[in-house]
């Protein structure tokens, strides 16, 4: 087979082959720090270049039709190269010395892993890949070695692991239902022989990718280690490998078990309406920056998964003219809606983490009490101008408040929720929208209106970069949504059948 | 004529809010340029205006988000022009006034200017999603205002006021999707088009009235929480207190009218299809604001304080001569809007002004100053004459058309208005203004000076505006009146709408 078959998948070759490379490099060269941040950050941009040559590819099966690259896997390729190449380039600033190409290195693998699940429609390349970026993740989460590294990495591997049990065991009742590890096999099986194993397995995968995507109750994990890991690293979880957990889950069930969308209809609908009623309420109770964050995250993954309640009740629906799209259906602009969230949300939360990053890297020095707390942010806007201004940025994007990226996710979901009649879902969602303000707004009045709480501090190059091209992208999307909304709803065709 | 002239309206204090932002001590030159500017334009579109046409002028419509159905659409007609106007003037005089900032001053004028781009846009966007995007923008440079340059309890009144207006801005927001997803045009697409969707509304097929009641509600919510009319009013007094002179003046005098701006482009075409017992409901909140309002003044002894429920008072006679819907009492609240917008510019400044001349705002404890401040004497008093309701200025021409125009329909609520706030309204302004600034003077008050020209100035301005528009009130009122013919059309009474 020829060499240029492999085309659309150069870009995973590209990042694995530098990986590599700046492992070898780094045990060889001395003080090479510098130069991985480099080379990761031009690897991240010519993979990202690879992958956007094929945006909206027709889906493409490979190695025994295990791998699909199609334009969900390319939009979710996308996101993560985008957050990874950010936290890259905030990175440089910070991982100069000893220990940077492991750093680097791990986080091309972390990339990889995720870039092969969003592509998976095999369980076990999903597994593998999922794995992949698990386990480098697991290792960045410990990586500058302070208690709270380690204590937020353990729990992290401890209920990564315990997720992956569950996954992988309903991974296995499935395999033994279908007798093949192909999502298509699976589904036609279930469809044919719909028994009680079927039920047992969903619930198995629903509980382990519960865990990955952190809804409610499955997400206790992820304020402690959002909070615990480096801020950078938690930038790469919430924006990053959290978003691996829904791409899985939108291939697993509603490709594999849309036989059962009567069954997981009723759980996401609890699942998201919860998610995003605790997230949103635990967040406003919370001191340290990072937790609020991380809460916020929790309930952003409530309204995305409203996608799974919306495919679940309009599924096969026929085509009706929502919006202004023509007919189309309505279970596709959920899935639309979620890829939208999914993207905007990724920058902001980036965005937000390494603005948090800036902060705690500077007030650490100099004070012993957390280095996230709400406190160390009070009078940033003069502290630091560029870290304040986009910070306030990315809280109203987080809001939804128009017109940032936040808002065009929200506003296509929460349509698709009510033209399939989900109005009280819609409705809780807005609500939601609403009770978020109250603690984006309490850090933003920190930063703006209270009086500095220190001298200024000096805004590292790599972290002023990062915000600054995050910001754009956050505000670009928000103020030309057109070509986002046409790409996402072409990426959610592919779940669906035609 | 200028083409884009809207655009050009809005764009510019953004562009100054930009260029303030960077322009560290000479912010204030830029925020005057940016703001003389649009003043300039909405001047040239006065006389232009053709005041006798019903339909919208200055258009502009482009595409924004077409798979959504968004259009970037601004227009104005009798219902927005004037308050255009009212915007670019307060604007500049705002600024005129607040010429000795010297706290952060490029942030200050920046979000001044920032301001006036919102309420520029809520005024003139013809397309619901923009019209929210301004209504929310508003809010943002409101909320740091108040919080970077406001009083002791500062932080608490800029979160009160920004999450008490956001909630109700949200519910305004879901009435807003919910016309949005219930209405779609003959092609089968959505639109955010707020004057087709407002002539769907009166369509019983589409929208019925149960439903219909329920949009109604969540808008009017909206919009009464904005104004404020009680029970909605609590933000307000605690906002205006906190909030620098400059941030009142701005909140009283622009910010409330997008309240009053709401009722009338978008409350008053869909009251003849909705429940009629709405009609009753807003009345009796309308008398409750004029009255209450007008007793807690004569409760407060913060003077700034008495002149933040005077504006809950005088802004229920907007929703009370809105509502009782006469063409008379409609153009009344329309001119209320107006003339309240202008005048409480001058109490909102005096109360200012007294404080950093005096250091103190509680009447109690002040006497006597016009004897050290003989020309602000002189201002204040007539603004606190326009404020009661003195002939010859434009809130008595305005108070007044509003009562002649809802005795009509509304006899009984406007008995109850006339016979318990007006006494009220004069007893408060009168005893305010006694205490404040006649009789002896106090021994500690011997050093206090008059205050800067430039705040004299920008007083004195709106004085003189109000004495035009109390002599000339047609200079505006035309405008207003076809306006007023225009929201009436299709029901011209309430007893043909089968109220009463």
């Amino acid at each position: 087979m020829e060499f240029s078959h492999y085309a659309p998948l150069w870009g995973e070759a590209l990042l694995t082959i530098l990986a590599v490379l700046v492992v070898l490099l780094g045990s060889l060269m001395k003080n090479s720090g510098k130069l991985m941040g480099y080379l990761s950050a031009a690897g991240l941009v010519a993979a990202l270049a690879l992958v956007a040559s094929n945006l909206t590819i027709k889906p493409t099966l490979f190695f025994f039709d295990t791998i699909s690259v199609d334009a969900l896997s390319q939009f979710f390729k996308v996101v993560f190269l985008v957050v990874s190449l950010l936290v890259v380039i905030a990175s440089m600033s910070k991982y100069t010395g000893k220990g940077a190409d492991e750093y680097f290195a791990l986080l091309l693998f972390a990339t990889v892993g995720m870039m092969v699940v969003s592509s998976s429609v095999d369980i076990i390349t999903l597994f593998v890949g999922f794995e992949l970026a698990s386990l480098s993740t697991y290792a960045l989460a410990a990586f500058d070695r302070s208690r709270k590294n380690l204590e937020a990495a353990m729990k992290y591997f401890i209920f990564g692991s315990v997720a992956s049990a569950f996954m992988l065991f309903g991974f296995s009742l499935l395999y033994g239902m279908a007798g093949s590890t192909h999502l298509v096999d699976i589904a036609a099986a279930s469809l044919a022989n719909f028994g009680p194993a079927t039920l047992v397995a969903l619930l198995f995968v629903i509980v382990g990718f519960g865990f990955k995507m952190a809804l409610v109750p499955f997400h206790m994990w992820a304020p402690d280690t959002y909070e615990g890991a480096p801020p950078l690293v938690s930038a790469l979880l919430a924006a990053g490998s959290k978003k691996m957990g829904f791409v899985a889950a939108f291939r697993v069930i509603l490709i594999a078990l849309v036989a059962l969308r009567m069954e997981w209809y009723m759980a996401f609908a609890i699942l998201a309406a919860l998610t995003m009623t605790l997230g949103n309420l635990a967040a406003c109770w919370q001191n340290n920056v990072r937790r609020i964050l991380a809460y916020s995250s929790i309930a952003q993954a409530g309204y995305i998964a409203i996608a799974f309640v919306v495919v679940g009740a309009a599924y096969g629906a026929m085509p009706v003219n929502v919006l202004n799209m023509g007919p189309i259906r309505a279970d596709q602009l959920g899935i639309a809606g979620a890829l939208l969230l999914i993207l905007g949300h990724a920058l902001m939360k980036t965005g937000a983490f390494i603005g948090t990053a800036l902060v705690s890297s500077n007030v650490s020095k100099e004070s012993e009490t957390d280095p996230d707390d709400i406190s160390n942010y009070a009078g940033l806007a003069k502290r630091a101008p560029i870290t304040a201004f986009c910070m306030l940025i990315f809280m109203f994007a987080l809001a939804g408040i128009p017109p940032t990226a936040g808002y065009i996710g929200k506003f296509v979901l929460f349509s698709s929720a009510i033209y399939s009649g989900l109005v009280w879902l819609a409705v809780l969602a807005i609500l939601n929208s609403a009770l978020s303000l109250v603690y984006y707004l309490r850090i933003i009045s920190y930063m703006y209106l209270k009086e500095a709480a220190g001298p200024k501090i000096k805004e590292q190059k790599g972290y002023v970069v990062a915000l600054v091209l995050t910001l754009l992208a956050v505000v670009w999307i928000g103020v030309f949504p057109e070509a986002f909304i046409n790409w996402a709803m072409q990426a959610a065709a592919v779940l669906l059948p035609q | 004529m200028i083409s884009n002239v809207i655009s050009l309206l809005i764009a510019i204090p953004l562009l100054g809010a930009v260029i303030s932002f960077y322009a560290g001590t000479k912010a204030k030159f830029v925020a005057l340029i940016a703001s003389l500017i649009p003043l300039a334009l909405s001047l040239q579109m006065y006389m232009e205006f053709d005041k006798t046409s019903k339909i919208m002028q200055f258009v502009e419509s482009y595409n924004w988000v077409p798979s959504l159905g968004v259009k970037y659409t601004v227009g104005i007609d009798g219902i927005g022009f004037p308050l255009v106007l009212l915007s670019t003037i307060v604007s500049v005089l705002v600024i005129i006034y607040s010429w000795g900032e010297t706290k952060k001053p490029n942030q200050y004028f920046a979000l001044l200017l920032l301001n006036e781009v919102g309420v520029l846009g809520v005024f003139t966007s013809l397309d619901f999603f923009l019209f929210y995007i301004f209504w929310e923008i508003v809010l943002i440079p409101m909320f740091f205002l108040i919080g970077s340059w406001g009083g002791p309890r500062k932080d608490y009144a800029a979160v009160k006021f920004f999450i008490y207006t956001h909630v109700a801005s949200l519910v305004m927001l879901l009435a807003i999707f919910a016309l949005y997803f219930t209405y779609q045009m003959p092609d089968g697409s959505r639109t955010f088009d707020m004057l087709t969707l407002l002539a769907a509304t009166a369509d019983k097929t589409i929208f019925p009235t149960s439903m219909l009641n329920i949009i109604f509600a969540g808008l009017l919510l909206g919009f009464l929480v904005k104004m404020p009319a009680f029970p909605f009013h609590t933000w307000l007094p605690d906002a205006h207190v906190e909030a620098p002179t400059a941030g009142s003046v701005v909140l009283a005098a622009l910010l409330l009218k997008m309240g009053g701006y709401g009722l009338f482009r978008i409350i008053l075409p869909m009251l003849p299809h909705v429940d009629k017992a709405f009609v009753t409901i807003i009345a009796i909140i309308a008398v409750i604001s004029i009255v209450y309002g007008a007793f807690m003044a004569l409760a407060q002894k913060d003077i700034k304080k008495l002149v933040a429920y005077s504006s809950v008072s005088h802004m229920g006679f907007v929703t009370l001569g809105a509502v009782a819907f006469t063409w008379m009492s409609v153009t009344g609240a329309m001119f209320q809007q107006f003339s309240h917008g202008i005048i409480t510019c001058v109490l909102f400044m005096s109360a200012g002004t007294i404080q950093h001349v005096v250091g103190t705002r509680v009447i109690a404890d002040l006497g006597g100053l016009a004897d050290r401040m003989p020309k602000f004497a002189v201002i204040m008093m007539a603004g606190f004459m326009a404020s009661l309701g003195l002939p010859g200025m434009s809130g008595f021409v305005a108070e007044f058309m509003v009562l002649t125009g809802s005795f009509a329909t509304l006899p009984v609520y406007t008995m109850i208005v006339v016979f318990l706030s007006i006494v009220t309204t004069a007893a408060y302004h009168l005893w305010a203004l006694q205490k404040a600034m006649f009789g002896p003077i106090l021994k500690k008050y011997m050093n206090v000076h008059e205050p800067h020209a430039y705040e004299l100035f920008s007083m004195a301005m709106i004085i003189v505006l109000s004495l035009i528009f109390g002599l000339q009130p047609g200079l505006i009122t035309d405008i207003m009146g076809t306006a007023a013919t225009q929201v009436m059309e299709p029901v011209m009474t309430l007893t043909q709408m089968g109220v009463i």
